[in-house]
């Protein structure tokens, strides 16, 4: 037997197919978006907090939400990260990625940002850094997910 | 009154990009019997295997523990806790030992992210699929939105985050279990790409492979063997929700909650009152520096007022206490394991048994696990005197 | 138990499984200070499940553990953590949907892949070898094992939890028939283990390991369901015939009967008959009242703890791991 044998790789595909159910609460929020361009959240009761994206329980209550409130379509940029490398299975780079708290909501809700240069990276996060208003800008084709929108920086 | 429980017995395998000349169970094979040995222990006294490996789909392989950590007829099961898997398993081989189901349980946790083309892509796939998936959300952003909030809030900068990986990566070319380890300056960072603004392509941990395993036993079993004592080993869990954690009044984003109240109730267990002064070292759960920086006001070092000025110091190695003499997971990150390297390279140094990265007279030392969306914390104290 | 319910996500349905066992165990969340999770990626789809799915069970600002392992494990672990003393009362719950993606592809990716993913091989595979074992062991015995299938099949139909027979079977092969099947379910099963005084208590807990490769295994005799059964009983000094009810895990009807004989309940060769005999071997109809991985130990004990209240006093509760039942958990629990 040779002691010091060629090592072999076996090629391997790790692809599984899921259909993820949004439920009720979801559903109604992604079609508010479709339907109306509206940014829903829902109110839990205990703690007043609006939550958005809408739930329909607060984790931190354990507690079914009650109410549903219409929040934005402006807000605050409040954490952002400006994505310059290209990874596998993810988009072209450079692009915009934040958290913004809608007028109206207790939570940020996640999403790209436009609206500012990104030919220097550090140009643009000192912009993003003094946590600018956004508003949310609407696609006309929409199908009743998240990437139905995102958030533009507003010019002052 | 719970019996004191000690750690008897470390084994590291190497930690590299990958192991392609050893199969799953022949890394975790290498590690396991030096713990064992090490401990002077066979595994006929082993009373509970708990294994750890954090998404499968790192692997590649589905349920890779039982094939590759798994011993017929010792009870066994499996930890999945992300990147905290590692400090959760001994926190259940803990609770197994102070219930008195057994006196000695092995740890093991392998990490095969090699096997894996695409890591960022799968570790998309960890993000909330109806609301979150869709935005490209990856480990490296969600650290980088919070470093981002630390800038803003703090005023730190990206000389901050580069002169902390430098001084990690000064700390790992003295720890032998790397075989590659990276030695660059803060300058190299700052000159490096942008993974995702504010991150530098040297800021981030490569890619590595590897096993870790532990002995766990009851006092009873420990002798005059040198045993690293646990003086408190704590948990905590948050929301999964980034955007809910902004304004609410337990701590936003970057105050780290759960690691906060982890370690508080970790240092009562040990009688710790001032942690700065009764730790000589600490081992951090942080892939990336400001993931470090954020964690230094939650184990109570500093607060929010002098936290960049600590940080400073803590570049400079003046900070009072020895941090990441490993060089921590900014050198090496094997996912299902890292959490469990903190707590054994804590181990090793109260034990006096680390080798080129020991620091001198070290009496006791607090290790931090951190898995999740900066979710899932722990803090696990070891010392070199019986409690 | 539901199937392919669009009106609640994955989240939705744990919070509602455990504020349901909450509400049960007349208790607030408030009570609870800890939690202990089975939960597995690959069936969740997402790739670190409890990092989404973990709030949605009561874990926030809670200590919080999640296994990648049987329900049962983690019910062991939740009652270890409560003798410990580091929990007073600990949430347990696990789930499984397997109506968002598929069972058999996730399960091929759990065979080695050097060796056996080249055939394709499934945990449903890993059953028919059992049973043609079995047969070679034993015979046909067809009459048994149509009588015992029937009678699973009333078992689950009176089970007012079972899911209902608009859920599909998982699709098995030969010798496995149809009427073997588990029928598939989205599961969420929760319950509350703590210190205090209660009507039910756990008083035996046990653990099996069996060989890693299944080619090393011995298809009938299984050390890891025997030994855990084993423990479970000299735990709680007690034995087989002390028993009043069992419910055991296993994937297809033929895994649970042949289980009977490994723990030494039935004579060799006998697991499908008393399978169709006994009302007190898995009343609630087995895998045929629902089954998703790996929430099934817990589900048999909660079956167990929900009959026992109803008579008898005495049951004992399995659960199994993947790869062909490589570890097995066992836990009897009496009500006073």
């Amino acid at each position: 037997m040779n002691a010091d044998p060629e090592l072999i790789t076996i090629p391997g595909r790790w692809d599984f197919e899921y259909r993820y159910f949004a439920g009720a609460t979801a559903s109604r929020f992604f079609a508010e978006i479709r339907d109306n361009r509206r940014i829903m959240g829902t109110r839990c009761a205990k703690s007043g907090r609006v939550l958005v994206p809408a739930r329909s329980f607060s984790d931190a209550e354990y507690e079914l939400t009650t109410d549903w409130v219409e929040t934005g379509p402006g807000g605050v940029l409040e954490v952002f990260t400006i994505v310059g490398t290209k990874f596998s299975g993810l988009p072209d780079p450079p692009f915009v990625l934040g958290y913004v708290t809608l007028d109206g909501a207790d939570t940020a809700i996640l999403n790209y940002i436009s609206g500012v240069d990104l030919t220097d990276l550090d140009v643009a996060a000192r912009i993003l850094m003094t946590r600018p208003r956004v508003s949310a800008v609407f696609k006309e084709a929409r199908e009743g997910r998240i990437t139905d929108f995102h958030f533009k920086v507003e010019q002052k | 009154m719970k019996e004191e429980v000690a750690i008897i017995g470390v084994g590291q395998t190497q930690y590299r990009r990958q192991h392609s000349n050893l199969n799953t169970a022949e890394l975790v094979r290498q590690a396991a019997t030096a713990a064992l040995e090490d401990a002077g222990l066979g595994l006929d006294a082993i009373g509970l295997i708990v294994g750890g490996v954090a998404p499968d789909a790192l692997a590649g392989i589905n349920h890779l523990d039982m094939h590759a950590i798994s011993r017929p007829g010792i009870p066994y099961f499996r930890v999945n806790t992300g990147g905290a898997t590692g400090s959760s398993a001994l926190l259940a081989a803990l609770s197994w030992i102070h219930a008195g189901r057994c006196k000695a349980v092995l740890v093991v946790t392998v990490e095969r992210m090699g096997h894996a083309s695409s890591a960022q892509k799968i570790f998309n796939s960890i993000f909330d699929p109806i609301y979150e998936k869709d935005i490209s959300m990856s480990t490296i952003s969600m650290v980088a939105l919070r470093a981002t909030l630390l800038m803003q809030q703090y005023g730190y900068t990206l000389e901050h985050w580069a002169g902390l990986a430098a001084r990690n990566s000064a700390s790992s070319m003295l720890n032998d279990t790397l075989e590659n380890p990276r030695f660059f300056t803060a300058e190299d960072v700052l000159k490096s790409r942008f993974l995702a603004w504010p991150i530098h392509a040297l800021e981030a941990c490569p890619t590595s492979e590897g096993a870790c395993a532990v002995v766990v036993t009851a006092k009873s079993l420990v002798g005059s063997r040198k045993a690293a004592w646990i003086l408190g080993a704590r948990g905590l869990s948050d929301t999964y929700a980034i955007g809910d954690r902004l304004h609410r009044p337990e701590g936003s984003l970057v105050d780290l909650v759960t690691l906060r109240r982890s370690a508080e109730a970790a240092y009562r267990d040990a009688g710790i009152t001032n942690p700065r002064e009764a730790l000589d070292v600490v081992e951090i759960q942080a892939p990336f520096a400001s993931s470090e920086a954020m964690a230094y006001p939650a184990l109570g070092f500093c607060d929010e007022h002098d936290c960049v000025s600590f940080t400073e110091n803590a570049i400079e190695q003046k900070a009072g206490i020895a941090i990441n003499p490993s060089g921590g997971p900014q050198a090496s990150n094997p996912v299902s394991a890292t959490a469990l390297i903190r707590i054994a390279e804590c181990a090793q140094q109260v034990r006096g048994l680390a080798g080129r990265r020991q620091v001198d007279g070290v009496r006791k030392a607090i290790a931090t696990g951190q898995g999740g969306a900066t979710q899932f914390s722990t803090a696990v104290i070891v010392g070199n005197q019986q409690p | 138990m539901s199937w392919a319910d669009a009106s609640y996500s994955l989240e939705e349905l744990i919070f509602k499984g455990v504020k349901r066992a909450l509400h049960a165990s007349k208790t607030c969340i408030d009570a609870v200070d800890s939690v202990v999770l089975a939960a597995h990626d690959l069936v969740d789809g997402r790739s670190l499940s409890s990092m989404v799915t973990a709030p949605a069970a009561g874990a926030y600002l809670r200590d919080e553990i999640r296994l990648a392992e049987d329900g049962l494990v983690a019910l062991s672990l939740a009652g270890a953590r409560v003798a410990a003393g580091e929990s007073e009362l600990s949430i347990v719950a696990a789930w499984g949907r397997a109506s968002e993606g598929d069972f058999l592809s996730q399960s091929r990716a759990a065979m080695d892949p050097f060796l056996v993913q080249p055939f394709g091989l499934t945990e449903a595979d890993i059953s028919a070898f059992r049973l043609s074992r079995w047969l070679g062991a034993h015979g046909p015995q067809d009459e048994a094992r149509v009588r015992a299938a029937e009678m699973r099949l009333v078992r689950a139909r009176q089970n007012p939890r079972a899911i209902d027979t608009s859920a599909p079977l998982l699709p098995l092969n030969a010798p496995l028939r149809v009427d073997e099947a588990p029928r598939c379910a989205d599961i969420v099963v929760a319950a509350l283990v703590g210190s205090r005084e209660s009507a039910c208590h756990i008083s035996g807990i046990g653990h099996g390991t069996d060989a890693t490769l299944v080619g090393d295994r011995d298809w009938l005799e299984r050390p890891a369901l025997r030994t855990a059964v084993e423990q479970a009983l000299g735990e709680a000094r007690l034995s087989l015939k002390d028993l009043d009810l069992f419910e055991i895990d296993g994937m297809t009807l033929a895994d649970e009967a042949l289980a009977l004989e490994a723990i030494g309940l039935a004579e060799p060769g006998d697991g499908f008959g008393l399978y169709a005999r006994s009302d007190r071997i898995n009343p609630s109809g087995g895998s045929a009242a629902g089954w998703c991985y790996p929430a099934m130990g817990l589900v048999r004990f909660a079956e167990c703890l929900l009959r026992l209240d109803a008579g008898g006093k005495r049951g004992v509760a399995v659960g199994s791991s993947p790869i062909g039942d490589q570890t097995q958990t066992a836990v009897v629990l009496e009500v006073a």
